[in-house]
Order: structure tokens, then C-alpha cells, then sequence
């Protein structure tokens, strides 16, 4: 009789890699832009560098909630099931709403200006965070961040179609929010991807998030 | 826009100051810095403050009592990096 697992050993080695990698990745270029923030104090590089520490933390959740969930009947009492399922998912909401508002007002906030903008995204994350908590469903959080998406994409053309000419940088932070929805998914009560795709997935997440280091590094 | 270029001079003045006390062997007095700024002295009040608080330079008083402004390690990192500063600025479009 072959070993009993309560983990699937191939899907968690690919999580965990990937959580490694990307949050290596994330917390790589929050460290090598604190130099330049220190000096200049310039808000957007505020919430560009403080993007990538919000998603270097939402990975962390993600992959947390991930494992407990391949952990499957572990736990079996009610208690530590809501602890160890529903508050990595409450802290994965948070940093991720935090991660994409911080990215879009670093385009935006030469056009904005919004005062308190820190108040009014932690606002915007815990009514995000707190719909994943009384929900207990990941569902409602990969939709109120796919709105985010939406929300990211008009801002996108809007720019587009001022600057008239097409930015890879905003190419590449959409495709990042579009591959963060998509590994969402793997939270989901059922597989909405099958796992080789997801994979491939995350192999091009790391690609864009490699390739924002790279530019990154290029500069620090 | 106006504030995007008003923080963009703010960025530019700054190096400018620093570059202006570099250029004079790391030691100037308040006086001939605000000449050579070209600034109101109510801005270069403004700028003088904000480049002291933040540590870019410091005053250092002399055996006769005069005044010198010197940069700081900070000081100088700022010079040094001013142009990585702008250029991921640009390549980012922050």
C-alpha cells in the first residue's frame, strides 16, 4: 500500500518554492530602494518600495493559507480551523489590497494629490480584509481585488491615452496583478486551474517580478 | 503638474546647494551660499532649515567664532546619487 499524505508533496514544493522566490524577490527590492527613499523622501517612491513589502507579506499569508488548506483534515477541530484558515486569509487580504493600492498611487499620485492617501488605502484594505473575515470565503476577496484590477487597467488607458505612448512599466504592473488574482484562485473552495497551468503561471509571475528587480537593481 | 515640477525643483535645489558648498572645498559661510544659490533668503531659509534637519550638512563654528556649513556623509551620498535618484524617477515614471 503506497504512503498515506496528507499533503500533496509535488503542489506544496511548488508553493513553497515560488513563496520563497517571490518574496526573496519582493523583499529584495524594498531593501535596495530604502537608500534612495531615505535621501529624497519622494512620495512616490514611498509607495513603490512599500508595494513590494506589502506583497512580499501577502505572499507569505498566501502561502500559509495554501498549506493549511493542503493540510486538509489536520485540523480537525473548529477552533484552530477558523484560526489557522480564516486569519491568513484576513492578513493575505489586507497586505495584497495595501500592496495594489500602494502601486497604483505611485502612477497616479502626481495627478492626485490624495491627502492621508496611508489612512484611506488601510481603510480600503480592512473593508476588504474584514469581507474575507465575516465571509470566511476567498471567493469575495479575489473579487473585490479583481474591481482593484479594473480599477488599475481604466487608470492604465488613462495614461495611455495622455501620454500617448505605451508604458512596459504599466504592461508589466497589470500583468503583476493579473498573475497575484490567479494565484488568488488556488485559495478557492475548488480548483478553478488546473495545477500545470497554475504552475506555468507563476513561472511568468516570477519572469515580471524578476523583471521589475532587474530595473530596479539597475538604479540602486 | 505644478507640484510634480515643484518637488522636482525642490530635488534639483537641493543638489544644488550641496553642489555649491562641495565646490567650495566643503566649507562655505551662510552669506556667500545664499549669493551663489540665487535664492530669496526667505527660500534659502526654507532650504537651509530642511538641509539641517535631514542631516544633509551641518555648521561648524571656528576658534573666532565664524560660521561654516559643511555637507555630511549624507550630504555627499546625496550628490553621488542624485542621478541613480532621477534616472529610477524616470524609469519607473514615479
Amino acid at each position: 500500500m503506497p504512503p498515506y499524505h496528507l499533503i500533496d508533496p509535488t503542489r506544496m514544493l511548488v508553493e513553497l518554492s515560488y513563496t520563497i522566490i517571490v518574496v526573496f524577490i519582493c523583499f529584495s527590492i524594498y531593501y535596495k530602494t530604502r537608500e534612495i527613499y531615505d535621501l529624497t523622501k519622494y512620495e512616490g517612491i514611498k509607495y513603490f518600495r512599500i508595494t513590494f513589502l506589502f506583497f512580499g507579506l501577502a505572499f507569505l499569508f498566501r502561502f500559509i493559507s495554501v498549506f493549511v488548506m493542503l493540510m486538509g483534515m489536520t485540523f480537525d477541530i473548529n477552533i484552530s480551523r477558523y484560526l489557522f484558515r480564516i486569519f491568513p486569509l484576513v492578513f493575505n487580504g489586507y497586505f495584497s489590497t495595501m500592496g495594489i493600492l500602494s502601486l497604483t498611487y505611485s502612477m497616479i499620485w502626481k495627478e492626485l494629490q490624495i491627502k492621508h492617501m496611508l489612512i484611506v488605502s488601510n481603510a480600503i484594505a480592512l473593508l476588504i480584509s474584514g469581507i474575507a473575515f465575516f465571509s470566511r470565503d476567498p471567493s469575495l476577496l479575489i473579487v473585490a481585488q479583481a474591481v482593484l484590477l479594473i480599477f488599475t487597467i481604466i487608470m492604465a488607458i488613462y495614461f495611455y491615452s495622455r501620454s500617448r505612448k505605451i508604458s512596459q512599466l504599466y504592461i508589466l504592473y497589470v500583468l503583476f496583478f493579473l498573475f497575484w488574482l490567479v494565484n488568488q484562485l488556488a485559495l478557492g473552495p475548488r480548483r478553478f486551474i488546473p495545477f500545470e497551468i497554475q504552475t506555468a503561471f507563476q513561472l511568468i509571475s516570477i519572469a515580471v517580478i524578476g523583471i521589475i528587480c532587474l530595473k530596479v537593481s539597475k538604479w540602486t | 503638474m505644478d507640484i510634480i515640477k515643484r518637488r522636482r525643483d525642490r530635488m534639483e535645489m537641493i543638489f544644488d546647494i550641496l553642489n555649491i558648498i562641495r565646490n567650495h572645498h566643503n566649507s562655505i559661510k551662510p552669506t556667500p551660499l545664499l549669493r551663489h544659490s540665487n535664492l530669496s533668503s526667505q527660500s534659502f531659509s526654507e532650504y537651509f532649515n530642511e538641509l539641517l534637519e535631514k542631516g544633509f550638512i551641518k555648521e561648524i563654528t571656528d576658534e573666532n567664532g565664524r560660521k561654516f556649513l559643511t555637507l555630511t556623509d549624507k550630504g555627499f551620498k546625496y550628490l553621488e546619487k542624485y542621478k541613480l535618484i532621477l534616472g529610477f524617477i524616470e524609469e519607473f515614471e514615479l
